[in-house]
């Protein structure tokens, strides 16, 4: 943009005195000086080349708002690169103009500083007014119209509120919501993904848990311990015996928390199948207490 | 690295249960504002329609534009002006701009109406104010071709006083010899 910056007033040179030697030049540019229409923004680009430790003072800097009754500032922002002191200044035309016509855009003082040793040096700036082209947007005499408001831009329609994007993030979290039930589900060995040798332990919690559910009976008991067996069977990968119990935790050293409570369900096993003695058994190790040591392993068999 | 392996193996499961919920809870939530987002397009299908529904100051941004422009058509002036302030306060510039230029036509409108009807007096504090207004649609919007137009149509029936405004601010200048001439009690040489 600055490349094709034509330089519109080069250089003024200040009158004589102290100010003059601090002070190499002022320059205004604008992209063009013409051609502009009322609402439009011109920027301006004043460059300032001063003596080096001179800084622009930001209390001298104009502030946004009007300039004249036609001439809005919008914003200022100020730099400085080496000697150069460079202002961005946008401004805002409202004049309605019927001819091209060339408008002063007022000039502005600007102070530069240098703080020494000695006390602060001073050093006023001038930046010098420019002309700025502004052109009619309609005819002199636009065509006779019956009705006046006819001459008027149409009110228009304002914008509708856009759901797609919620639309599609809600199908894109509803999607990947689903997929990570499904994980769950594959992961707590619920339908449809019951059947796994992996999950034996979730199989056998699970018809421990209804058997508990249930009325107890010695039936439900033997069913019960045949669950777990089951599991412990489906996990081994064969006929898991008592005498089998620590090669297997050895094997899987997950449900090494739970020997106690295997080592008491085989002993109960044994009574209830082989001893004979079905009750004395319930009273050693209720069912209950079958149920949690399933669970404790439904939960070892997750984490492994 | 086993230490993060066990950790792992230990959180699996609880992440496992969590996920779900909350991204179900993100579908819902995407959901409703898909779910409000029709329904305000609906409101404001029905106020282009013309169908007479007030709006609060507190809905939704389109919709207030939606009313702004409906009772524009009315030249209902009164009514859209708290409307335009809601706007104002929010950082919908574009939005802004067509409420300021609505408002801005249908008070030229007025004035146009007043003009045909020979009543000059009442229409020129309503043109300068649609220029306000057409002025703050192009502070909010500078591109605005229609605001730039109508503003040029309400420019031409009541131009600036380049003189009146010279004199707000301080570079108020002094003409001493101006300010004596028209002292009373001087003798103007009266017989």
């Amino acid at each position: 943009m600055r490349l094709f910056a034509l330089p519109l007033l080069a250089l003024v040179l200040l009158a004589a005195g102290p100010a003059a030697a601090q002070l190499h030049g002022v320059e205004v540019r604008v992209p063009r000086t013409f051609g502009y229409f009322l609402g439009d923004l011109v920027e301006a680009t004043i460059v300032i080349e001063a003596e080096p430790g001179f800084v622009l003072q930001a209390s001298s800097l104009p502030q946004p708002g009007p300039v004249t009754y036609w001439l809005d500032l919008r914003r200022v922002e100020a730099r400085q690169e080496g000697t150069r002191h460079i202002l961005r200044l946008t401004y805002q035309t409202f004049y309605a103009a019927i001819d091209a016509r060339s408008l002063d855009v007022p000039g502005f003082p600007l102070v530069l500083s240098s703080g020494t040793d000695h006390g602060a040096t001073t050093a006023p700036v001038a930046v010098p007014s420019w002309s700025l082209g502004l052109s009619p947007l309609r005819e002199v005499q636009p065509a006779r119209r019956a009705d006046p408001a006819e001459y008027l831009r149409p009110d228009g329609l304002g914008p509708r509120l856009d759901p797609v994007p919620a639309r599609n993030a809600a199908l894109a979290l509803g999607a990947a919501a689903l997929l990570a039930l499904v994980s769950l589900a594959r992961d707590r060995a619920w339908w449809p993904f019951r059947p796994r040798p992996a999950r034996a332990f979730a199989d056998a919690a699970r018809r421990l848990a209804a058997l508990g559910r249930g009325p107890e009976s010695e039936q439900g008991y033997r069913e019960g311990l045949l669950a777990l067996h089951r599991g412990l069977d489906a996990k081994a990968g064969y006929r898991l015996l008592a005498d089998d119990l620590d090669a297997f935790l050895a094997r899987h050293p997950a449900y090494r928390p739970q020997r106690d409570g295997l080592a008491r369900f085989f002993a109960a096993s044994r009574l209830a199948f082989f001893g004979g003695s079905v009750a004395e058994a319930r009273h050693r190790l209720p069912l209950a207490e079958a149920g949690a040591t399933a669970r404790a392993l439904a939960v070892a068999e997750r984490a492994a | 690295m086993s230490f993060l392996h066990t950790a792992w193996t230990r959180t699996r499961p609880n992440l496992l249960l969590v996920l779900p919920i909350l991204l179900l809870a993100g579908a819902l939530v995407a959901g409703g504002l898909t779910w409000r987002a029709q329904t305000t397009n609906r409101e404001i299908a029905a106020l282009e329609a013309n169908q007479d529904r007030p709006v609060t100051t507190a809905a939704a941004s389109q919709l207030i534009l939606a009313r702004v422009l409906q009772l524009a058509r009315r030249d209902a002036t009164e009514e859209m002006e708290p409307l335009v302030v809601a706007l104002e306060s929010r950082d919908v510039p574009l939005l802004l701009a067509r409420a300021r230029y609505a408002l801005g036509n249908a008070r030229l409108r007025r004035a146009l109406d007043l003009i045909e009807r020979s009543q000059l007096d009442p229409a020129g504090p309503l043109i300068v104010l649609a220029r306000q207004e057409y002025r703050r649609a192009l502070q909010a919007r500078p591109e605005f071709w229609d605001a730039k137009f109508n503003l040029d149509v309400a420019a031409r029936l009541i131009r600036d006083f380049p003189e009146v405004d010279r004199q707000i601010g301080d570079e108020l200048k002094a003409e001493p010899k101006k300010i004596w001439t028209d002292i009373p009690g001087q003798p103007r040489g009266a017989p």
